[in-house]
């Protein structure tokens, strides 16, 4: 007997249905189960935040002062490095604990893998050094370090695998390093206190935050010039892509806003106001809706929506609130780092 | 309860921090090209407002103390006003901050050497993963091997003549109170901390999150000195050093003669004076101070300096007769 097509529609529609609010359901409640990662600089701990609820869950040692984190390339563990404790702690990147730790990397301040992550690269802010790693997978085998004077801070790359790009934050400098031959290529003046780094889209640009100055200077490293420098808050610190194909987000540790910026007109397009001081670091919720703040002078973090760019919630964690991951989040463009 | 508490204060604390950094410090070090100290400065800033707590809570307990119950009467406290001075300077953090610029970066190099050339240290927090790293147990252990150097470090202060003539700027003190403690030779204090900067490469970096338990500490020193009569028991006694256990170590003839002898030298904690047979349970109150600033016959009637720079100064004055053979006061005694 031939089933009518309409029923069989309808059913199959039904079992569709079915399956999408299972799904749906599902996806809320790993969502309901992701933490919030925010590493607490100044106490040698981290915060778990429940990214839904926006509760603390709980609280945990990390090693002294832990700046900046991220996820591993096989997505596994989160890597927070603990800069004064000279280690790595890779925890699970869902529930924070702790799997296992890497000894006798120094001064782990900021921390990146080449895109192609066979290259594990360390700024080491207080030792004035770069410190660039073979990474299998697993382990991480020293292949040289490069005294690089004074303060490297941040770090990005650029799609060939082959260059990693560091702010000299004391000297007021942007560095480029050979990774196959780990030379140290050239190094330029940018300005005041450079800090975040991030590659635009086809590798065109090199954008710094110049903390110690109102504006991100845009280098064409292709020529080591720069090109322009878009004003957008005393203080400009870090960067966040917001995954849209246009736009990256400026924390403005000074001015205590985030500039939007196009980065393919290199115009500042908007201002989020009205946060706490100092904000730094931001991680973008998976629906590109919701941005995460540290804010480094008060103890917080903060949600902004951005559909009307306004601070939503807060929440105390501990002193200095420095890097902070979510598995749910939207991806980090590459060749940044996470 | 007292964790409550003490998480009130730290909030507290931490809203005037940020207040003073965002509305005065920031906005100055932004303007003169300073952002490179920023977050060092913020983070600073926490240590100076504890500093000014430490020194407020420490008068308004220990004041009255010596008032009603006092070890010594003294007829004024002008010789005191010196002493002040030094609190303030330590506890507002000048020390550590001519530290940092002169030796941190030094002392970071060596770490950065040490890892190169594969130098053997023990990192506290690694020696029982799971133990020895929680925050509490680790502050401990480093509280503990602490206070054995700074017993140590006392000791060789006492033991070797150039650097005995700068500890002589706190032994000089002739009124010992609540202000004592921070009376120090600039240079001693710039030595001492590079001193404990020294074994952080060997045995990690102290902790400093435990911000209450730090601030404990140097109010048991101050303590310590206080000029009141404080009734500790014997065995609080045998636990942490009471006044009356350091007021000897300050007592001329008793507690120490120069290079030549010395007891209860214990910062914190006087078992290192008990297993290294150096302590002295006396309770007998003597005079403070340094034999040569008596008067003849007991003395010679050195002075010492009365303010803070003449202190300073006639410290490296004695340390070129002592280079040149002829400061042997104590052999005398």
């Amino acid at each position: 007997m031939l089933v009518p097509l309409s029923v069989s529609t309808k059913k199959i529609r039904l079992i569709g249905a079915a399956l999408l609010c299972f799904s749906l359901s599902w996806a809320n409640l790993s969502h309901a189960d992701g933490r919030v990662i925010v590493l607490d600089s100044g106490e040698a701990a981290l915060t778990l935040i429940d990214q839904t609820t926006h509760k603390i869950v709980g609280t945990q040692p990390t090693g002294k002062e832990p700046h900046h984190l991220m996820i591993t390339p096989d997505g596994r563990s989160l890597i927070v490095a603990n800069s004064v404790s000279n280690d790595l702690m890779f925890l699970d990147p869902q529930t924070g604990k702790v799997q296992r730790r890497v000894e006798d990397i120094e001064d782990p301040y900021q921390l990146g893998f080449s895109p192609d992550h066979h290259w594990f690269v360390t700024a080491a802010l207080r030792m004035n050094r770069v410190d660039i790693y073979h990474y299998d997978g697993q382990n991480f085998t020293l292949a040289k370090r490069i005294p690089l004077e004074k303060t490297p801070s941040h770090l990005t790359f650029a799609s060939d695998n082959r260059t990693v790009f560091v702010t000299l934050q004391d000297s007021g400098e942007l560095a480029a390093i050979d990774l196959p031959t780990q030379t140290l290529l050239w190094r330029m003046p940018v300005g005041k206190e450079p800090a975040g780094l991030w590659m635009t889209p086809g590798d065109r640009d090199v954008l710094v935050g110049m903390t110690g100055e109102d504006d991100v200077a845009v280098v064409d490293w292709h020529k080591q010039q720069i090109v322009k420098k878009i004003q957008t808050g005393r203080g400009a610190h870090n960067f966040r892509n917001l995954d849209d194909g246009m736009h990256v987000a400026v924390s403005n540790r000074v001015e205590s806003t985030i500039s939007i910026v196009d980065y393919n007109s290199l115009q500042k397009v908007g201002d989020i106001t009205g946060l706490l001081p100092g904000p730094d670091d931001m991680e973008l919720s998976a629906d590109r809706r919701y941005l995460w703040v540290t804010f480094r002078f008060a103890k917080h973090v903060g949600i902004i929506d951005l559909t009307t760019r306004k601070l939503i919630d807060t929440i105390a964690v501990g002193r200095s609130p420095h890097g902070l991951y979510f598995a749910d989040r939207a991806p980090v463009s590459a060749p940044n780092p996470d | 309860m007292i964790h409550e508490i003490a998480a009130q204060l730290d909030n507290g604390i931490s809203a005037l921090q940020t207040l003073l950094y965002i509305d005065v410090v920031q906005p100055i070090f932004y303007r003169f090209g300073l952002m490179g100290y920023d977050e060092d400065t913020y983070d600073a800033l926490y240590w100076v407002i504890v500093g000014v707590l430490e020194i407020l809570v420490t008068y308004l307990a220990l004041r009255p103390l010596e008032a009603l119950r006092p070890a010594e009467v003294w007829s004024d406290r002008k010789a005191l006003r010196a002493d002040v001075i030094y609190t303030w300077i330590a506890k507002l953090g000048i020390i550590n901050i001519a530290f940092f610029f002169m030796l941190q970066p030094l002392f970071d190099h060596w770490q950065s050497l040490m890892a190169l050339y594969d130098v053997p240290n023990i990192d506290i927090d690694g020696i029982w993963p799971g133990v020895t790293d929680q925050p509490i147990v680790s502050f401990l252990i480093y509280l503990i091997v602490l206070d054995f150097a700074g017993y140590w470090y006392h000791r060789w202060q006492h033991r070797f003549g150039v650097w005995w003539e700068l500890h002589a700027v706190h032994h000089s003190q002739q009124q010992m109170s609540l202000w004592a403690d921070d009376r120090n030779h600039f240079l001693d204090d710039i030595i001492q901390a590079a001193f404990f900067a020294a074994i952080s490469l060997f045995v990690g970096v102290q902790p400093v999150q435990f911000v209450v338990l730090v601030a404990v500490g140097n109010f048991m020193q101050s303590v310590q000195h206080v000029n009141a009569r404080l009734p500790y028991g014997w065995l609080l006694e045998r636990t942490i050093v009471s006044p009356i256990f350091h007021r000897r170590h300050h007592a001329i003839g008793y507690g120490h003669e120069g290079t030549r002898y010395g007891c209860n030298f214990g910062v914190l904690f006087p078992w290192w004076d008990m297993m290294f047979g150096t302590v002295a349970w006396n309770h007998t109150i003597e005079p403070t101070g340094i034999r040569d600033q008596l008067p003849t016959p007991n003395g010679v009637g050195r002075g010492y300096g009365n303010g803070l720079w003449a202190q300073q100064w006639y410290a490296f004055g004695r340390i070129v007769e002592r280079l040149r053979g002829r400061r042997l006061y104590e052999d005398r005694g």
